[in-house]
């Protein structure tokens, strides 16, 4: 039950994930022979530490598979993933990770989803408390965290399950399509949101969005995938100081760059839903 | 769900802020049709049998039968006991032996493919034309009558761990993973808990077959309890003793099954099915 032997692989057994990231023509192709599909073709990039990257592309590009080819929960086809200087061969311990379904467990507090990876880790539970409170506190949602799942709306459960995914302090944090079952009143206040905590957290972030607008808003750099199977066509750096306000999306320099990245989807055919 | 529940609740208080005239009407407008359905049935069923002349020993008059109730009580009670006291040690062998296989099934592909042909097979032997071999194999006695039990109970609880075990959400099971967590971890704080509903439907459904088995057990291979009462008072041709021994398994049934679902409600209620105006008011 210690948390060596479980996935006895370097990158899981490692306490810390510092470094870059480094995708070195890395590909995906699953099934084999007629029914085969070929989700990913030779992607190369590195991420630098603390960078907040966001990745949009059509439905269906291989978005999901390449983060969870990244945090070890994919097999690669082709090529190799690093973190740092160890090779991503099963789960990556030091990832938070955030999925469209906030995947709460419906029999426990709030508070006590928010303490799930601490369980699993055996780690100091007094200390985790403390921290899952105040995470809970910087996300808003602290007044609920006695209550149960069920009772909170569809933002303030997406809210809990990025307080789970901090709580044991993670260098790397994967989000993919958090905010997309939520309106977009919401989902505007999640983004400002989003960019304060991690500027907090100083964690660096994959953010997988079918909205350019949200990409170019809460990230540092916006990849941008083309259909299947997933290539990169584009690489922008967004150097909006920070923290950002929302009022920013009003700019021409911000809608100059979703202006660019439109472009590439009406280039290539493919539609952004 | 919820859209249910608010127009329910206020309509409660609504109605409540006039007086209690207005609940006990209510009250009585939910129990009276039961109830007079209940005297009805009864007094065709003492008139009938009355007027036509009827020997007792064919078809006692529901007054015999709450007489003789009366008179045996203690006699009815101490066998009545003894069928729950079977039942009981029985079923929680069943419950026990059904999660414990259910859990090895599901987790394990091979103990899954060496145990499960075995379990079709043996739960397609109708269990109550064997119920005689008990005799054979464990003698006279409780030990046969609490093994019938068991067989009896042990197969609903096998099927829902089953079932309840490989029904969690796989997209959880990724996160749980994500989060480094070992088989056991996912088995105890993942697996277990949102199979619970459905073991529990498994565990109900034995509980309310523990009693049966009891008494088909005590039929064949036992001097105590309900069952063999029955067999005696029907070899007696007291079918007013038999009558009020059934009337009190029924009692006993319908309180059994109602506890069931009051420890259900205990243990599950984040359940949508626990939770929530709607799912109490159809109770
Ligand atoms: N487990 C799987 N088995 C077979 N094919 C899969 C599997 N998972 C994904 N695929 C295929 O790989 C391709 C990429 O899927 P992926 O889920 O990564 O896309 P995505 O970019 O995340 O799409 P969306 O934006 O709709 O979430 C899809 O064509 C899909 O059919
Ligand atoms: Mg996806």
């Amino acid at each position: 039950m210690t948390e060596q032997t479980a996935h006895p692989s370097p990158a899981a057994s490692g306490s810390a994930t510092n470094g870059a990231i480094v995708l070195d023509q890395v590909g995906k192709t699953y099934g084999s022979g007629e029914g085969a599909v070929e989700a990913i073709r030779s992607i190369s990039l590195t991420f630098a530490q603390g960078q907040s990257v966001a990745i949009v592309g059509p439905s269906g590009c291989g978005k999901s598979t390449l983060m969870r080819m990244i945090a070890g929960l994919d097999d690669l086809t082709a090529g190799s993933i690093r973190i740092g200087d160890r090779q991503v061969t099963g789960p990556v311990r030091d990832i938070g990770v955030v999925f469209q379904r906030d995947l709460l467990l419906d029999w426990r507090s709030v508070l006590d989803n928010v303490l799930l990876p601490a369980e699993i880790r055996g780690m100091d539970m007094a200390a985790a408390s403390k921290r899952a409170m105040a995470l809970l506190e910087e996300l808003d949602v602290a007044g609920f965290a006695k209550h149960y799942p069920w009772q909170l709306s569809g933002g303030m459960r997406q809210r809990v399950a990025i307080a789970r995914a901090l709580l044991p302090s993670p260098h790397l944090m994967f989000l993919d399509e958090p905010f997309s079952a939520l309106d977009a009143m919401t989902r505007d206040q999640m983004n400002v949101l989003l960019q304060q905590i991690q500027a907090a957290e100083h964690v660096t972030t994959l953010l997988i969005t079918h909205s350019i607008l949200e990409a170019v808003f809460v990230a540092d750099r916006v990849l941008v995938m083309s259909g299947r199977p997933g290539a990169i066509l584009d690489d922008i750096t967004v150097d909006f100081p920070r923290p950002r306000k929302l009022e920013l999306r009003e700019t021409p320099a911000f809608t100059a760059i979703v202006g660019r990245i439109r472009e590439q989807f009406v280039k290539t055919g493919d539609l952004v839903g | 769900m919820k859209a249910g529940s608010i127009p329910a609740s206020q309509s409660a208080t609504g109605r409540a802020a006039p007086g209690l005239a207005a609940r006990a009407r209510r009250h009585f407008a939910v129990l009276f049709p039961p109830l007079l359905s209940a005297v009805i049935g009864l007094g065709l069923w003492e008139g009938v049998v009355r007027w036509l002349e009827m020997p007792s020993f064919v078809l006692p008059p529901p007054s015999s039968v709450v007489f003789v109730m009366i008179e045996y009580w203690g006699y009815l009670v101490s066998q009545l006991a003894w069928t729950v006291m079977a039942a009981a040690v029985g079923v929680l062998i069943g419950i026990s032996l059904g999660i414990i296989a259910g859990a090895g099934i599901a987790m394990s592909g091979i103990i899954d493919r060496m145990l499960t042909p075995w379990l079709v097979i043996i739960h397609a032997i109708p269990k109550v034309v064997v119920a005689p071999l008990f005799l054979i194999w464990f003698g006279f006695g409780v030990q046969s009558e609490i093994f019938f039990v068991v067989t009896f109970t042990f197969f609903p609880v096998v099927v829902a761990t089953i079932t309840g075990l490989k029904s969690a959400d796989p997209e959880v099971l990724l996160l749980v993973r994500s989060m480094g967590a070992d088989r056991g971890q996912v088995l105890r704080k993942i697996l277990f808990p949102s199979a619970m509903p459905t073991i529990l439907s498994g565990v109900k459904l034995s509980v309310s077959l523990a009693p049966v088995g009891a008494v088909i057990g005590e039929f064949v291979a036992s001097n105590q309890g309900l069952g063999h009462l029955l067999i005696r008072a029907v070899g007696d041709m007291d079918t007013a003793l038999a009558f009020a021994a059934v009337t009190l398994f029924s009692i006993f049934g319908v309180l059994l099954w109602r506890a069931a679902e009051f420890v259900e409600g205990k243990l599950l209620p984040w359940h949508p099915s626990q939770r929530g105006d709607l799912a109490s008011n159809r109770k």
